[in-house]
């Protein structure tokens, strides 16, 4: 199954199946949570439409300070009213000193913070009785490092004992970034707790820094390197990240086509598994 | 907590560089990449913001816009884990600190305030409808009526003037905004303060018109009659056809 993200300015779109026409959808439940109106009938007639997952951006599960439970409350209604079965979130912070930032900071890779990530993991998904799939994300600096960043993710989501979503293009852009080898990166990896894989598109910003913008088509080596990874893996579904730039509709869903024609050299009989 | 005091203190340190942009003392940043995150972070809040309030861009020009952006990301503490949520908790700050004054933009508060009164109502909780036929009569029936609105208080009417003129009209205005059934579409309406609590007797006594119209009539100053009756029609009977009262009930 390919899956799209849910924006706002594709919803019609994709309501009308004109011409995208993924296999399931995600939604960010802190865009949608809460509301009534012409978005609430919007998602009503997604997740009637199509299979939902849930990408979450404002746990912090990075953060000093504590979890916000009535936020966290409010969550586990959302994904129970709309039988989300696959929450996922980001291994990064969004909250600091009481104030949310809106956008993920890399979390400085050290034991301490392991833990503390671990701990956090733990907690949610007892809350939400349903598992939590970490995303790998993009970062541009470390911060005061001292293992290495995938010693860090390893650690967490074996000790959390959570499922992960792995994000290519954010390896992609790591490697790039912090000049490792992509694919040592997820050989190391976990693969069997992959719950699903996201695929995005980038901007490269200077000589030796690409930003995870999500506003721009899938490069070659991205297409390359998910290529190359599921031929490691049993299949699972991927989800195409796209978060602005919606005016070329038939170039996002000739994405979404070339994303499962690679599925399909791998994996022979399709399993519908989300 | 698992977490050291060290370990704490970095973290926090990026967070209050993304927010306020002061550099801050990092351990083991590459150089010239934790600029993005102050970027990054910075083009979400003022993204959300600018576009929760284009009235309000337009009426102060970009430089003085961005000084209260940046005071509010600086010292405001965003509270939502809902970024388009944040436009209330600007217009709080603003309001509290009494930013229009200080920057004598009076009109300010009242500005901010409507701007995202019409994201409100677009995005609140359904409300439950009352059950009503489409088929009454306006003085002798109960109204039912659109109970997805919400009236606003103003001292300046941004809602009706541009804010040039606005300014120089202190007194006491009232806006309702309300949404459409079906389309979800946000309208609003200025209503005089006569007007206003007209609307909002009849609606809490949820009794037909001609049970009450001699309470308007002591209010407005004006005789019970025929002149009172016309204008009772013709102000729900416009309500009616705007989809602010949504028909009649019926027993
Ligand atoms: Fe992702």
């Amino acid at each position: 199954m390919v899956g799209l993200g849910l924006r706002r300015d594709i919803a019609e779109e994709i309501l009308e199946s004109r011409t995208l026409t993924p296999d399931f959808l995600e939604f960010a439940p802190e865009n949608w949570m809460g509301m009534g109106g012409a978005w609430k009938r919007v998602m009503e007639q997604a997740v009637e439409k199509y299979p939902i997952t849930c990408h979450g951006l404002s746990l912090s599960l990075g953060s000093p300070e504590e979890l916000d439970w009535e936020f966290i409350r409010e969550l586990k209604d959302f994904l129970d009213e709309n039988q989300v079965k696959i929450f996922s979130e980001h291994l990064s912070y969004t909250k600091s000193r009481n104030a949310h930032l809106y956008d993920l900071l890399p979390i400085p890779f050290r034991s301490d913070a392991a833990d503390h990530v671990v701990e956090r993991i733990r907690k949610v998904q007892d809350y939400l009785e349903r598992p939590l799939a970490i995303e790998n994300v993009s970062y541009y600096t470390p911060v005061a490092a001292e293992m290495s960043e995938i010693e860090f993710v390893n650690q967490i989501v074996e000790r959390a004992d959570c499922r992960m979503l792995l994000d290519v293009n954010n390896v992609y852009v790591n490697a790039f970034n912090h000049q490792y080898d992509a694919k040592e990166f997820i050989s190391q990896l976990p693969l069997h707790r992959v719950e699903y894989i996201h695929m995005a598109g980038h901007e490269q910003v200077e000589p030796d820094l690409i930003i995870d913008t999500h506003g721009q088509p899938i490069i070659d080596p991205v297409y390359e390197l998910f290529d190359w990874t599921i031929g490691q893996m049993d299949p699972v579904p991927v989800l195409l990240e796209r978060d602005y730039n919606f005016e070329d509709t038939d170039q996002i869903q000739s994405e979404l086509v070339q994303i499962k024609g690679i599925m399909k050299k791998h994996w022979k009989v399709e399993h519908e598994s989300a | 907590m698992s977490l050291r005091e060290e370990t704490i203190q970095i973290q926090e340190l990026l967070g209050e560089y993304c927010r306020t942009g002061e550099e801050q003392e990092l351990p083991g940043v590459t150089p010239g990449r934790i600029q993005h995150y102050r970027r990054l972070v910075w083009n979400v809040v003022s993204d959300t913001l600018a576009t929760a309030f284009p009235i309000t861009v337009a009426a102060l020009g970009e430089d003085s816009w961005e000084l209260l952006v940046d005071d509010f990301f600086a010292a405001g503490l965003p509270q939502t884990p809902q970024v388009w949520k944040l436009p209330f908790e600007f217009y709080r700050f603003h309001a509290d600190r009494e930013t229009g004054k200080r920057i004598r933009k009076r009109f300010l508060d009242d500005l901010l305030l409507f701007e995202w009164m019409e994201i409100e109502v677009h995005t609140m909780t359904d409300r439950p409808y009352p059950e009503f036929v489409a088929e009454g009569d306006l003085l002798h029936d109960r109204l039912a009526f659109n109970p997805e609105h919400e009236i606003v208080q103003l001292e300046y009417p941004v809602h009706t003037h541009p804010v040039s003129q606005a300014t120089e009209m202190k007194g006491e205005y009232y806006a309702l905004l309300y949404r459409l059934p079906g389309s979800g579409n946000v309208q609003f309406l200025a209503l005089s303060v006569l007007n206003t609590y007209i609307f909002t007797r009849l609606q809490e006594a949820d009794v037909p018109l001609n049970e009450i119209k001699g309470e308007f009539a002591r209010v407005a100053g004006i005789e019970s009659g025929r002149y009172l009756d016309d204008a009772l029609k013709k102000f729900f009977g416009d309500l009616l056809d705007r989809k602010l009262i949504l028909g009649f009930k019926r027993e």
